[in-house]
């Protein structure tokens, strides 16, 4: 993860410090640290330095979505054939990529987000800065796919593609976090379909048809 | 939004719509029988001929939209040309060459599980989109040092599904193969157990090096290469075979001679399979075969290989020798061992089966009985085609409690039948050799 980023200032280390420090105890512990007084001590730390970094426990939970989002992103550019991708394919790279950085990290967000949690990846900060990230990626790859006219341009529901991408990622998230296949077998069928089936929405359908005829008969 | 979220997974995966497509297709096959009585009061001339047309497409239709297992079995169907009606055949046949194809994403990520690198990294080429579809996965072409190579890759996630696929096919395949339950679970244990098999790549790497080896000795049959270190459990790598596949190789109109020679090199390879490694390709499907120049026959597919235990062996082929000497009792206990019949049925019931299966056993037993058998014989084939369908309406059958035949002469049965369909459709006519025992 961390470890490829070179070190350029003694800062970047001490928010990668607490980073990692955050990983492992909730591994460690299988509970989420409580208190930023104790959490900063452990890390030889005072607390108010501790703050200089991060504000609270839920922004270092954003910082490790984030890290995972770029790392996944920086490894699907980086391979060659990525940019002979169609707009669906990139997506698709995009998750199954994506949920190989998570399998890395996976105890550490089933024990945050296990049984019974699952709801608060959706409702909490903890995730929104990563949904930002990922929304200018996938506005990217929409643009594309409307260029390509892979992706269908329609009235106001095109705007909002790059939330129902978005939902698709949870979906997988959610997905993978109870599949108990080998290898997590499942979640790539699960993401090869839905992606399937998203696409196929979007793209043009007799949806555009039949809008295209309503417009006619309203205009009458 | 969390409406939507739902809505997006009940559509791709869950098995409640999956088994809703098989309960809509049965709606409308009911609905094809009710049309076909409809119509038959305007008209009684027409025959059931078109009511299985219909029936056929429906159902294939929802199974070429199921994949996986689903489509496994009709394949399966397909071949126990036996056992189906032959509007159903056409329809099934062509279920081999409709399955979905990966997303080239995905296929590189099961490369990159199973060997950390892309395919781009291990081959110098690798096509992108597939060049064959097979049931259960895809072929890509790809060279590496000079060579060409096939590379297979299976869809993820299809080993998990076989059972409950399975089940979702099991009340559809009832009324489809006009089977009793007894006999049904026994068909679809036996299949189930291949179908496990056969996601297994590395056992059907193994196998294939096996017994292209013990056959390599066989004139005018070719197998490909396997690569061990390009090989994995979701993924093969075998030389590309070049060359056409029976029915395009059927249209450039080969002579006889040269269908001959294809068709001796067939029958060879399953005699050596079957009475000396007792081990046999189960598979003969015409896409498990290409035929390259020179009349030459390359075998491709070793993913349905049925071991034959001996004692089976041993009655099975004991019944198709021409004359048959046992008689009586011997008889009786090879009818007993293979199952055909047991101590529940009635003695009438036990007369009745013994004469069916005395008359299936002569049937596939007869082109043992010359020295050279001419498979372009068409009565031959409507007489085997007459048979199973007096079998399947016949209400002794349906009502029988139990299952007829062991599970092993289901593939024996299935192989042959497949055997002799491929010979036909060749037009071959071939030596019919026979293991000295036999003779």
């Amino acid at each position: 993860m961390e470890i490829t980023t070179p070190k350029k200032t003694t800062k970047k280390d001490f928010r990668k410090l607490i980073l990692d420090q955050y990983r492992s105890q909730v591994l460690e512990y299988g509970v989420t640290p409580k208190s930023v007084f104790k959490f900063a001590g452990d890390l030889k730390m005072k607390e108010e330095e501790f703050y200089s970094y991060f504000t609270s426990f839920e922004s270092v939970k954003a910082a490790i979505w984030v890290n995972i989002f770029e790392d996944t992103q920086k490894q699907v550019e980086s391979q060659d054939v990525f940019k002979t991708y169609s707009a669906r394919e990139k997506f698709l790279s995009f998750l199954y990529t994506w949920i190989e950085e998570l399998k890395k990290n996976r105890s550490f967000f089933i024990t945050l987000y296990g049984e019974g949690q699952k709801s608060t990846i959706v409702k909490t900060k903890e995730t929104s800065e990563f949904k930002e990230r990922f929304k200018d990626f996938a506005n990217e790859i929409i643009l594309e796919g409307k260029e390509t006219d892979e992706i269908a341009y329609r009235p106001i529901i095109s705007d909002r593609y790059d939330d129902a991408l978005w939902l698709q990622v949870l979906f997988v998230l959610k997905y993978w976090m109870d599949d108990r296949s080998p290898r997590f077998e499942k979640t790539d069928a699960a993401i090869e379909k839905s992606v399937n089936f998203a696409f196929d929405f979007m793209g043009k359908s007799s949806l555009d048809s039949f809008l295209n005829f309503a417009k006619f008969l309203l205009q009458k | 939004m969390v409406d939507k979220l739902k809505e997006q997974q009940a559509i791709p995966i869950s098995k409640v719509q999956r088994a809703a497509k098989f309960i809509s297709t049965g709606a409308k096959v009911g609905g094809n029988y009710v049309k076909h009585y409809a119509k038959k009061m305007v008209n009684p001339s027409m025959d059931k001929e078109e009511l299985h047309q219909n029936n056929a497409s429906d159902i294939y239709n929802s199974l070429s939209e199921l994949k996986g297992s689903a489509l496994k079995v009709a394949q399966m169907m397909s071949m126990d040309k036996n056992l189906l009606p032959r509007a159903y055949q056409d329809k099934f046949t062509m279920a081999q060459y409709s399955a979905p194809p990966l997303s080239y994403p995905l296929v590189v990520k099961t490369f990159q599980k199973h060997f950390l690198q892309t395919p781009e990294q291990l081959f110098d080429t690798f096509t992108r989109s597939a060049i064959n579809a097979a049931s259960i996965g895809q072929v890509h072409q790809a060279t590496k040092d000079g060579k060409t190579l096939a590379v297979k890759i299976q869809y993820p996630g299809i080993a998990e599904s076989v059972s409950s696929d399975l089940r979702l096919v099991r009340p559809f395949a009832l009324r489809l193969l006009n089977m009793n339950e007894r006999e049904l679970d026994n068909y679809m244990g036996e299949v189930e157990e291949k179908l496990l098999e056969e996601t297994d790549y590395i056992l059907e790497v193994e196998r294939s090096r096996e017994i292209s080896s013990a056959c390599g000795h066989i004139p005018n049959l070719k197998f490909p290469n396997y690569y061990d270190e390009l090989s994995s459990e979701r993924i093969i790598t075998m030389d590309w075979i070049e060359g056409l596949h029976i029915n395009e190789w059927l249209n450039t109109k080969p002579s006889q001679k040269s269908k001959n020679q294809i068709g001796q090199a067939l029958w060879n390879f399953y005699h050596h399979q079957v009475h000396n490694l007792k081990k046999v390709h189960a598979d003969p499907h015409p896409g498990n075969f290409i035929i390259q120049e020179n009349d030459q026959l390359g075998v491709i597919d070793f993913g349905c290989v049925k071991v034959i235990p001996e004692d089976f062996y041993e009655g099975y082929f004991a019944l198709i020798k021409k004359d048959l000497l046992v008689e009586g009792e011997e008889l009786n206990q090879i009818f007993f061992d293979l199952e055909f019949i047991s101590d529940r049925d009635t003695a009438e019931e036990q007369v009745y089966f013994k004469g069916v299966f005395t008359e299936m056993i002569d049937l596939l037993g007869r082109p043992f009985h010359s020295e050279q058998f001419d498979f372009s014989d068409d009565t031959f084939f409507d007489q085997i085609f007459q048979l199973s369908n007096r079998i399947t309406t016949d209400k002794m059958f349906r009502q029988s409690r139990q299952a007829r035949g062991s599970r092993h002469g289901l593939y024996i049965n299935r192989t042959y039948f497949g055997l002799y369909n491929l010979l036909n459709q060749l037009q071959a006519e071939v030596d019919t050799t026979k293991p000295d025992w036999l003779k």
